[in-house]
């Protein structure tokens, strides 16, 4: 657990990583990325839910961080201040996939639920067949219900839900107000409980 | 003044308090079906926590790796300028290259253009039009002339001649 000195140490050092980025040291940015790189494709997989997708969009976003890293001006955290970007990278390919309308959006679990009849091959300790088996569809009811939501939504409820974030974060990283990150997560909350309902009141 | 969505949402998440929080749990219709639906809300969450918890980023070290590199590819400053100046200068050669081209096609075309045409007649054939058989000496002379000028040739068809000018030699 983290005392408000050691958080008060890490966005001093947060800080002046960012300005000796903006002074041109890549070595400083390597740092920034080595302490968010995990959650910012965490994040991205959520949304899009095919790990070499989010492999490229997560470089994307450090790329055009690294960019930009000059009009950072510590007026919000550098946490919140890249998820912007990421979301913004992120909710753009999403679109435009869409409009593409290239193939199946979470090939992923498309995949997972192609590997399943192999699962006698794995080790003792991980669970049954039949539980995996329960555990992917689940999953798959999952992604195929967030994949019914729109971009804007699924990042909402996805920063609230799995990232904890507040409302005005997630209203930083959006670029929007309070009011409207309020009302995507009372509209992504219906849609996905009116999906996911006899899902989770199973369980 | 917050919308019922905004309200409904704080309420879910245990963000309304004191006077905001009578006031909306007073508004709402059926208490017992809206504290079903937030608990429903509260089930969906963990749902989605326990399902898409984070997914582990592997081969960190080369994902750092590899951003490193496309940042030099992309913004450093040696490799950046030479790329755009062996472009201009690619687009320069091309443009020069087509002058250059054109110019040549110009030159040969006039040089075809003149050799199809020759241009005035020879000096011997304007001396011979010009030169007149007199009656007295030829009455009946007659002289035809067949021009090919592809070929450049002329022939002269003298008929009926007595004698030749000393005049019409040609100088």
């Amino acid at each position: 657990m983290q005392t408000e000195a050691t958080l008060a140490q890490v966005d001093v050092s947060e800080l002046d990583l960012v300005k000796q980025c903006q002074a041109g040291n890549t070595e400083a940015f390597d740092q920034l990325v080595t302490r968010y790189r995990t959650r910012v494709f965490a994040m991205i997989y959520n949304m899009v839910h095919n790990e070499q997708d989010a492999w490229d969009l997560a470089q994307d976003s450090f790329v055009k961080a690294w960019k930009s890293i000059g009009r950072f001006r510590g007026r919000s955290s550098f946490y919140t201040w890249i998820y912007r970007i990421v979301m913004n990278v992120t909710i753009d390919w999403l679109r435009k996939k869409q409009v593409k309308g290239a193939g199946a959006e979470f090939n992923d679990a498309i995949q997972l639920r192609e590997i399943e009849p192999a699962s006698r091959t794995v080790p003792k300790a991980d669970p049954l067949p039949h539980e995996r088996m329960e555990r992917s569809e689940i999953r798959a009811r999952i992604d195929n219900a967030i994949a019914q939501i729109s971009p804007e939504h699924r990042a909402v409820i996805l920063m609230k839900e799995i990232e904890e974030m507040q409302y005005h974060e997630i209203a930083e990283a959006l670029g929007c107000s309070i009011g409207t990150v309020m009302s995507r997560l009372f509209y992504a909350r219906k849609k996905l409980q009116n999906l996911l309902r006899d899902v989770y009141e199973n369980i | 003044m917050k919308t019922f969505e905004e309200k409904w949402t704080a309420w879910l998440d245990g963000e309304l308090s004191g006077k905001e929080l009578v006031e909306f749990e007073a508004s709402l219709p059926d208490k017992a079906a809206a504290e079903a639906e937030k608990h429903g809300a509260h089930k969906l969450g963990a749902l989605l926590k326990e399902q898409l918890g984070a997914h582990a980023l592997s081969n960190e070290d080369f994902f750092s790796h590899q951003l490193r590199e496309r940042i030099v590819r992309e913004n450093g400053p040696s490799r950046e300028p030479s790329l755009e100046a062996s472009t201009w200068w690619t687009v320069r050669r091309l443009f020069l290259t087509g002058v250059a081209s054109l110019a040549l096609f110009v030159i040969c075309a006039v040089v075809v253009i003149r050799d199809k045409n020759p241009g005035e007649q020879s000096q011997y054939l304007t001396q011979i039009l010009n030169a007149r058989v007199d009656p007295a000496v030829s009455p009946n002379a007659t002289i035809s002339m067949f021009e090919t000028k592809e070929d450049k040739v002329t022939v002269l068809w003298v008929e009926g001649l007595q004698s030749l000018p000393a005049d019409y030699a040609a100088k």
